[in-house]
């Protein structure tokens, strides 16, 4: 498959995979290239699956709390 | 001023000179207060400007009439100008030069005001809204960590995906909050992996939301590297902040249907295109052509096996319908006499189709089959170590063993000579 995995988003890959599908389901598709799509389905099967399964839940927490001190103030006279 | 035996008697005049003297040089300032009795004469505007205490006041007819808003007794207004001393009469009265609405009303002018600018540069077009991404890698929220809407999004997000979550604590209302909203986005995007951000807020009066409205808030989400949803009030809140973001959701809660999917969904639905492809496969036209060569028969074969494995399947799946058809066709046949007839004639419609896709797969595996070709009168030769078949001479070598596989049995053969 020419693109690395990595640079393939989730939408690309599940897109591409859908559109593989679609392609063999026509059943007009010869052996060979019926082979080729499916290897390649594979592969963006597994692109899907592995982001997928990136996900831990985890959290970080960090704070972007206000500056101090305040803007005019004292008397109007 | 005279003395009068041992007194100093001042006219009135000095008095009022004396104090018109003092009150020469006041400022101009901003003064917040309720207008009352308002009027209109010979070109002047009269009105008093009340709070606890009441101070008389008027303003150039003209300068009124242009005001953008023009206020009307018992509004709460900012009016701008110089308190002026009356000599004659020893009176004060605020020469007004500006009005503005105070309150509720001067909130709403404000946000109109924002929103002109914000659209004169194009930032609330439709166009502009960017999609979000289906599966983001993590997401960032920007809250408060105390605030209601922090636990609404994170239980909302993971009850539907265990997405990754980057969360910035920042002030949700008060003078510091636009700013620090604004570091949040920024810290977010400089972040690795933040696809998409949730800016949150719980529900409040105008006042609370008004960091929402904040113009350096709202060109920072517009600004925003990764899109930006905006969670902010209830449903009837709409701040400026939801019409820059990417996405408006009306509460916390449902900012989490529009950022992560429905794992369970998403699983399903990978599994369905994965039968596809092996459905695909099986069906593809020329299968059983003898000129396919060895590697993709054998992955043929081999695929063929999953193939074979899921019609298997259809075949038992379709002899337990009957049974079942049948247990509801009883209870129905007294009902619908020709009811039992059409399910019977579609369980057989069923059986026929898939057999005949079976009987396919079956003559494929059949055609296919290396057992085929032995049974003929062929042998395969196969090196002794792997057993793996011989495809080549080149394999071979005088005095070397090769294992033949014949229909009823196998020999083991010293070559005695190989060659093209």
């Amino acid at each position: 498959m020419t693109d690395t995995p990595d640079d393939v988003t989730f939408e690309e890959a599940l897109a591409r995979l859908d559109e593989v599908v679609a392609r063999m389901d026509g059943g007009d598709v010869g052996l060979e290239e019926a082979v080729r799509l499916f290897e390649q389905g594979q592969q963006l099967l597994a692109v899907c699956r592995d982001r997928l399964a990136l996900a831990q839940q985890r959290i970080t927490e960090l704070t972007a709390q206000a500056e101090t001190g305040s803007d005019a103030d004292g008397a109007p006279f | 001023m005279k003395t009068v035996g041992a007194r100093q008697v001042w006219a009135v005049r000095e008095i009022t000179d004396a104090l018109g003297r003092r009150l020469e040089d006041l400022p101009s300032v901003w003064v917040e207060a309720e207008i009352q009795n308002l009027r209109q004469r010979s070109g002047q505007v009269y009105f008093t400007l009340n709070d606890v205490h009441q101070i008389d006041a008027s303003m150039r007819g003209v300068l009124f009439d242009r005001l953008p808003q023009r206020p009307s007794d018992g509004g709460l207004v900012y009016a701008f100008g110089r308190v002026e001393f009356w000599a004659e009469r020893a009176r004060l009265s605020m020469r007004v030069e500006r009005i503005e609405p105070a309150g509720e009303g001067a909130l709403l002018a404000q946000i109109e005001a924002t929103k002109a600018r914000l659209a004169a540069d194009g930032l609330l077009a439709e166009a502009r809204k960017r999609p979000l991404p289906r599966l983001p890698r993590r997401v960032g929220v920007i809250t408060s960590a105390v605030g209601a809407a922090r636990n609404d999004i994170l239980n909302n997000i993971w009850s539907r995906y265990p997405a990754d979550v980057v969360l910035v604590d920042v002030p949700v209302q008060g003078p510091g909050a636009p700013a620090a909203v604004g570091r949040a986005i920024a810290l977010l995007n400089a972040t690795t992996n933040i696809d998409v951000i949730i800016v949150a807020r719980g529900g409040g009066p105008l006042e609370d939301l008004m960091a929402f409205n904040d113009e350096r808030l709202c060109r920072a989400v517009a600004a925003s590297r990764a899109p930006v949803v905006s969670a902010v009030g209830h449903e009837k809140d709409v701040t400026v902040c939801d019409l820059v973001a990417d996405v408006r959701v009306s509460t916390p809660t449902g900012a989490a249907a529009v950022v992560v999917p429905d794992k369970r969904v998403l699983e399903q639905q990978l599994a369905e295109l994965a039968r596809g492809l092996v459905r695909g496969l099986t069906r593809s036209r020329d299968a059983g052509r003898s000129g396919v060569d060895a590697r993709q028969r054998a992955l043929v074969s081999g695929l063929t096996g999953a193939g074979v494995r899921a019609s298997a399947r259809v075949r038992s799946c379709a002899s337990r319908l009957a049974p079942s058809l049948e247990r509801s066709l009883g209870t129905a046949a007294a009902a619908l006499p020709d009811r039992r007839d059409r399910m019977t004639r579609a369980v057989g419609r069923i059986e026929a189709g898939y057999g005949a896709r079976i009987a396919a797969d079956a003559a494929l595996l059949e055609a296919l089959s290396p057992a085929r070709t032995v049974a003929r009168g062929y042998a395969i030769l196969r090196t002794p170590e792997s057993g793996r078949p011989v495809v080549s001479v080149d394999e071979l070598s005088p005095g070397g063993e090769v294992l033949a596989q014949i229909r009823d049995g196998h020999a083991t053969m010293i070559v005695k000579e190989a060659g093209q």
